[in-house]
């Protein structure tokens, strides 16, 4: 496949997150554990931003990591790291949960095919704990204009489209594709000199 | 300019899930063509996009879901385990030599994989067939508003056609004024502009409204003895008394024709004359 040219097959399939879930597909409860213990807070902090209610949160953060216990075979290392692969699939189940117009619900479903597409870091990513990943992140997008910001929060939290966005926040289609891109890229910017 | 450059722009909001369906058909298609370049930026976009997972503020787990789901999960390698064990020993008992079952599962494996790629596969065909319904319906409406914009320009081109003749009527100095007083009743004189190749432009301000539903009438008075009034347009005044009416293709010509008049008649106008004239008007 022609992705492979640039999926990277050295220290992400080494790395110890691979390792417990390659120990998923020999039933290893304890690899199962710790990577709930691991990425379980994270997980839930996305999905309840999403779904805005415990109840539904916890259910949903269940689903994901059943599937990973179920499926982890599905996850393969080889085509990207392991927690943008777990965050991708807890959002995409929580905006399944949080969907309510039919368009938006097609728009999603062809998202989760998404979930087994290639994700790649840039060269510059570095492992991090999830506290200081935390902290960078927050501070790059908290330097952003609130109404750049809030674009962003729109689309990524409540999977609104530009089009939905630009009704939302009653600004031209153009100018809320450029707040989402530039924020982005400020972000990559931001994240590339951190490093 | 690169065959990519245009996608550029679109890397992270397809990560992102924000594009709109027609951009991100239009992107897919491209990815599908196996662009090595652009599924690269895809796929880095989408690590970035992953990053905004942690602009969500922190939140903890309660014990109980962690204590349910670690049931589940003990119980489940239980069973696969005992699984496991139980299919062992049967096939210790029934013979079969190590490289056979090796065979056999090996088959299964594949016919599995295979099962499962069919069902992907017809996944993606409906995935494909749906994409191409919801593209036909943006084609229809994207028509459907092209037919809509088409005949606003025409309707737009003949108002403007309509208002080029009347500016000529009005200002052309070839063009016949005649002035319509009113007759045994108390109402301003109407203004009519005949131009011998435009037409006619009849003007009124403060006309007394017809009754009900009733409208005026203008009608060409022959120069020909015995000659019957021709039927022109017919107006109803707006709630000032105001109105402009452009007769293109008057009944007949100028030289031919004595006077103006104004008549009520009943609602679509009448060939002939069923009230006495209001406004009258003779050439000059």
């Amino acid at each position: 496949m022609f992705l492979a040219a640039f999926s990277p097959k050295d220290d992400r399939e080494a790395s110890p997150d691979a390792a417990l879930v390659r120990l998923l597909l020999q039933n290893d409860v304890g690899a199962f554990e710790k990577l709930y213990d691991k990425y379980s807070r994270i997980v839930y902090s996305l999905v309840l931003r999403i779904v805005q209610q415990s109840g539904p949160a916890e259910e949903v953060v269940q689903d994901v990591f059943l599937q990973l216990w179920r499926n982890s075979a599905q996850y393969d290392a080889t085509r990207g790291p392991f927690v943008p692969w777990l965050l991708t699939l807890a959002r995409n189940r929580a905006l399944d949960t949080l969907r309510l117009k039919s368009e938006r619900q097609r728009r999603l479903e062809n998202q989760t095919d998404e979930l087994f597409s290639v994700v790649v870091a840039p060269q510059y990513e570095k492992e991090l704990d999830e506290k200081r990943r935390a902290e960078r992140v927050r501070s790059l997008v908290g330097e952003l204009n609130p109404q750049q910001k809030r674009a962003i929060e729109l689309a990524y939290f409540q999977g609104l489209s530009h089009s939905e966005i630009a009704a939302e926040l009653k600004e031209p289609l153009g100018t809320v594709k450029s707040w989402i891109r530039n924020g982005l890229i400020r972000l990559k910017e931001g994240l590339h000199t951190a490093s | 300019m690169s065959n990519c450059d245009q996608f550029r722009e679109m890397y992270e909001a397809y990560a992102l899930g924000a594009l709109d369906p027609p951009e991100r058909a239009v992107l897919e298609a491209h990815l599908a063509t196996g662009c090595a370049e652009c599924a690269k930026s895809v796929a880095e976009a989408r690590w970035l996009v992953s990053q905004l997972a942690y602009l969500a503020p922190e939140a903890a787990t309660s014990d109980m879901l962690k204590g349910r789901l670690m049931q589940t999960v003990r119980s489940e390698a239980e069973a696969k385990s005992s699984s496991s064990v139980s299919t062992g020993a049967t096939t210790t008992a029934s013979g079969i030599p190590y490289w056979l079952s090796a065979s056999i599962a090996a088959l299964l494996l594949l016919t599995l994989y295979f099962a499962w790629d069919a069902h992907r596969l017809k996944d993606e065909l409906r995935a494909a067939n749906e994409q191409n319904q919801r593209n036909e319906q943006l084609v229809a409406s994207a028509k459907g508003e092209f037919a809509a914009t088409q005949q606003k320009l025409a309707a737009m081109e003949e108002q403007m056609a309509k208002m080029h003749r009347e500016t000529a009527i009005l200002t052309d100095p070839s063009s016949v004024k005649i002035m319509l007083a009113a007759q045994k009743i108390q109402a301003p004189q109407m203004v009519a502009m005949w131009h011998a190749k435009y037409g006619i432009v009849l003007t009124g301000q403060k006309v007394p409204m017809p009754s009900g539903n009733r409208v005026l009438q203008l009608w060409l008075i022959p120069k020909a003895r015995g000659g019957k009034p021709m039927p022109s347009m017919t107006v109803r005044p707006d709630a000032n008394g105001n109105f402009e009416v452009l007769v293109s293709n008057p009944p007949a010509a100028g030289s031919d024709t004595k006077a103006l008049a104004i008549t009520e008649e009943p609602a679509g106008g009448s060939a002939a004359p069923t009230t006495t004239p209001k406004w009258v008007g003779a050439m000059t």
